[in-house]
């Protein structure tokens, strides 16, 4: 078919003239076209999109007039209205003293020490870690009253956080103190903030790390070790009161206890011994001369039996004569 | 004719367009809401405009120079100031501004990099001046508010006449040189060292005198052991003897017969006995004749 209308006869002159019309025919529609583009161009001017996080606020010949939430939305083209994006969902984040630094899958934190390092009230230096994490709460005036807002966070953050820890004694920032800091130092930007006209919440600020500075942390630990040390110390001591002390008290009941023994053995005699005299006596009343004979010539009967010499002398001096160390020898 | 006519009409339209579109621009002018706007006639000052809005302008004549009105903020380079007490320290500070009165700030300072220079200088001077009275450590201390304070204030004044408003100067670090850093650690690990030295010594302390109070217990039970426990043998050898008294007491005669005859009983083992002839146990024993 195609092949056909190549080779229709046409009058040359004829087709001239169909051809400078149809020249003037095109470079219309060219003009219409390019206004046609320029126009729906301008008038594109006026579409905008809002994310869902997002507010746009449209000025209208830059004057604030309206804020319009997430959606396609249309406003009058430019020079007319104009708008500004601002998103107030998204909960910023500021790092003072470290930054996260993250490559592909890995994230890896940097420590900036000239930001970390703070003086203390008793003019020790600590190194802090925090973050403070904000929200534009109010997007009229975040946009139109403060410019860089993020430095503007950043910077109040460094400067109070300073100002709390100058405050404090070094002890008391590692220690106890450390969560009040945290809630003054987040009190006190809002104000700050606040004072601007920011439009921005404060919605919390952590201490990530409040450690000694790295040259320091040896000398740091050795007092952990003295407190360790210490109670080692008293432990230990505890441990030798807890031994001595009952043995001692054992100790004390086998004194007692003997010596009720002995009291008691004591008694038993003496009671057993005048028992048995009083029995004697009962039988020595009965007859007294014979008994008292009795008990003479007994004893001495028995002492006869237990010396080892006797001797019958005329005179007392007859040891005088006797080699005892002989006589007593073997025994 | 009808078609020179026809290209006529649309040259003027277009012109038309153009020089309208082209007075329109440049008779009118838009301030954001977040600028101010100085309109200038060669030279001079013919207009301010602080609100927004869309205004008209002589075009060609007169020129617009439109400022920032938010808020700013001059991070004012780290500076060495001496204190009081003749400390250095390096102070970081920023100052937040904004361009209060435009009409002065074009009068006076003409572009954004001359005021910045004006507020390097103005600033850096007052915080150098304000804190070189007051010691270190009194910078260190609720002081600061008031240091701060002041120089804000000093701030305010001075560059009240440039058309530019301080809103604050804070300090964002105060911190020691180098060497003085080392020295403070230094210190600081002296303090650590003696503190850990302190409690060492205070556990042995607390461990000798626990150990001590045992030893004084110890000593104090046994002893106590004993005293009751002479008491308790006192008190068994008094009934002892209490019993014996009262039974010997029977017949004295008989006690001391029976306890001598057993003392011949027991005391002479294995000794040299020598009984002179005339004695009463040999009575009967020369009798025999």
């Amino acid at each position: 078919m195609a092949e056909y209308e190549v080779f229709d006869p046409v009058d040359p002159n004829d087709e001239f003239k169909e051809y400078s019309n149809d020249r003037k025919h095109r470079w219309r529609n060219i003009i219409i076209l390019v206004i046609i583009i320029a126009v729906g161009a301008y008038l594109l001017t006026g579409v905008y999109q809002v994310g869902p996080s997002e507010v746009a606020l449209v000025k209208t010949f830059g004057a604030y007039s309206s804020t319009t939430g997430p959606g396609i939305h249309l406003h009058l083209p430019y020079p007319f209205q104009s708008h500004v994006i601002v998103d107030v969902r998204t909960i910023n984040k500021i790092e003072i003293g470290f930054r996260t630094t993250s490559s592909g899958r890995t994230t890896s934190y940097v420590f900036v020490e000239e930001e970390a390092e703070m003086i203390t009230g008793d003019q020790n230096i600590i190194s802090i870690e925090a973050i403070v994490q904000y929200r534009v709460s109010d997007p009229v005036d975040y946009a139109f009253n403060v410019i860089q807002g993020d430095d503007l966070v950043k910077l109040t953050s460094e400067s109070v956080l300073r100002e709390m820890v100058a405050l404090l004694e070094l002890e008391k920032v590692l220690t106890t103190e450390r969560d009040k800091v945290a809630m003054e130092t987040a009190r006190r930007i809002q104000e700050i903030m606040n004072d601007y006209e920011a439009g921005i919440q404060i919605e919390n600020v952590y201490l990530q790390d409040v450690t000694p500075p790295d040259p320091v942390v040896p000398a740091f630990d050795d007092v952990n070790n003295a407190r360790q040390d210490q109670q080692t110390s008293i432990n230990e001591a505890q441990r030798y009161a807890n031994d001595v002390i009952p043995r001692a008290e054992g100790e004390a009941v086998k004194i007692l206890n003997d010596a009720q023994a002995y009291a008691y053995e004591q008694i038993s005699k003496a009671t057993g011994e005048a028992e048995r005299f009083r029995i004697m006596l009962e039988e020595y009343r009965k007859s007294e001369e014979i008994t008292k004979n009795r008990l003479i010539l007994d004893s001495i009967q028995k002492m006869l039996e237990n010396s080892k010499i006797k001797v019958i002398s005329e005179k007392g001096d007859t040891l005088n004569f006797i080699n005892i160390a002989e006589v007593m020898g073997d025994d | 004719m009808i078609e020179m006519t026809k290209m006529t009409i649309w040259a003027v339209t277009i012109i038309i367009v153009f020089l309208g579109l082209f007075f329109g621009l440049t008779s009118f002018y838009i301030v954001e809401q977040t600028q101010q706007a100085v309109v200038l006639r060669f030279g001079e000052i013919k207009n301010v405009r602080t609100e927004p809005g869309v205004y008209v302008k002589a075009p060609f004549i007169d020129n617009v120079v439109k400022f920032e009105k938010r808020f700013m903020i001059y991070d004012i380079p780290v500076e060495r100031v001496i204190t009081f007490d003749r400390r250095t320290v390096l102070a970081d500070t920023y100052a937040i501004w904004r361009i209060e009165d435009p009409k002065r700030f074009i009068e006076t300072l003409g572009t954004m990099e001359v005021a910045m220079t004006r507020i390097d200088d103005i600033v850096y001077s007052h915080v150098r001046d304000v804190i070189g009275t007051y010691s270190f450590s009194e910078v260190l201390s609720i002081q600061r508010l008031k240091i701060l304070e002041e120089i804000k204030k000093r701030s305010v004044n001075s560059l009240k006449d440039f058309g530019i408003s301080i809103i604050d100067v804070r300090l964002k670090r105060t911190d020691l040189p180098q060497e003085n850093t080392q020295a403070v650690y230094e210190r600081m690990k002296s303090e650590r060292y003696a503190m850990a030295a302190q409690l060492r010594a205070e556990g042995e302390k607390e461990a000798q005198k626990m150990k001590a109070e045992a030893d004084k217990k110890v000593s104090i039970i046994k002893a106590d052991a004993q005293k009751e426990a002479e008491i308790i043998r006192g008190t068994g050898e008094a009934s002892a003897t209490n019993i014996y008294s009262e039974a010997y007491s029977q017949d004295i005669d008989f006690y001391e017969l029976q306890k001598t005859t057993q003392i011949y009983k027991d005391s002479f083992k294995n000794s040299i006995l020598v009984i002179p002839n005339d004695s009463p146990l040999l009575k009967y024993f020369y009798n025999i004749k």
